[in-house]
């Protein structure tokens, strides 16, 4: 059985944003796997309903990080910015800018 | 001789990762070539020629076991990305100890449906299926968690996240307390990770990596901390 936090039935809170930046933000992760987001982000196609929620949900989180599910976030990404918040905001800059 | 064989005995002298293999039974060096020939590192990081002291200063020191050149090693230049890149590394570094379980876990994942219908996902750039995570014991037996070894930061005040967030901070600077790390105690309920990208032709998916993970909870990754 897939034992991914974003694999369990039913679905659970803010599964496409921490599957998504597991994909993308891991530092196992392939080479030029973040500029891959980045664009994709940026450009997303009118039919992209996974980038869609993921942005969704990474505002959700962003408004209140206490939402997230304890640690899921870091266990997915194992990010180096030291907080969910910091990583979270940091993503947001770098795929949307100033974007409300 | 194979063709995997020819391959093997061909490269292995500049890349040393595929030593181990050479006298193995043809199932594991065809799983060795056909990975040394795509473009995942699962059997250049992950696997047992990388010895405990390489493993635990990558990630003490993000000191890459695939960057073959000492300076750059020692600098923490990535031996993979081109360009003489920063070497990237979790919190946690693991590998599969013999040659053998680590083909026989690389096979067994690659054909769980999961994996498979990740691999089978019609290409589209930029985008690429979620990572997978098996149990260690359904891909390497009950005993499989005995060929898995690895190493971990040590948490600063109690948390993890700050642990990595100075070790990265050290990393830049290569200045001011070296980080601590500690020998992870056990793998035994622990899980496998199969990380997928693009192929080299942009024309479908691989596996781009495959680790092993101990189990949550005390006796696993400890010092994983609350928001």
């Amino acid at each position: 059985m897939n034992e991914a936090y974003w694999a369990r039935k039913p679905r659970p809170p803010f599964a496409t944003l921490i599957a998504v930046a597991a994909t993308y933000c891991h530092p196992e992760a392939y080479d030029g796997a973040y500029q891959d987001l980045i664009d994709r982000a940026r450009s997303a196609e009118p039919g992209d309903e996974e980038i869609r929620v993921f942005r969704h949900e990474l505002r959700e989180a962003l408004a209140d990080p206490s939402r997230l599910p304890n640690d899921e976030l870091f266990k997915a990404v194992d990010y180096g910015d030291g907080t969910d918040q910091a990583f979270l905001r940091r993503l947001w800059r770098d795929l949307y800018g100033d974007e409300p | 001789m194979t063709d995997a064989a020819e391959y093997l005995d061909k490269h292995q002298g500049e890349r040393p990762w595929l030593s181990v293999a050479r006298d193995r039974p043809p199932e594991v060096q065809r799983v060795f070539a056909a990975l040394d020939q795509g473009g995942g590192h699962a059997h250049i990081r992950h696997e047992g020629w990388v010895t405990e002291e390489m493993n635990e200063r990558r990630v003490r020191n993000l000191h890459d076991p695939a960057q073959l050149d000492p300076a750059k090693r020692a600098a923490g230049i990535d031996g993979l990305a081109p360009g003489d890149k920063p070497h990237r590394c979790g919190s946690i570094v693991t590998r599969i100890t013999s040659s053998d379980a680590f083909a026989v876990a690389l096979a067994k994942g690659a054909e769980h449906q999961d994996v498979r219908a990740a691999l089978g996902t019609e290409f589209r750039e930029r985008r690429v299926p979620a990572p997978v995570v098996l149990p260690i014991a359904g891909i390497l037996g009950r005993d499989g968690h005995r060929f898995c070894s690895g190493w971990q930061l040590e948490p600063v005040d109690g948390s993890m996240r700050t642990a990595r967030n100075l070790r990265d901070a050290w990393a830049s600077a290569r200045a001011g307390p070296e980080p601590k790390t500690h020998r992870v105690e056990t793998f035994d309920g622990g899980t496998a990770t199969f990380i997928f990208g693009p192929n080299r032709a942009r024309d479908g998916y691989e596996i781009v990596t495959m680790y092993v993970n101990p189990p949550e909870g005390p006796a696993g990754q400890q010092g994983r901390d609350a928001r």
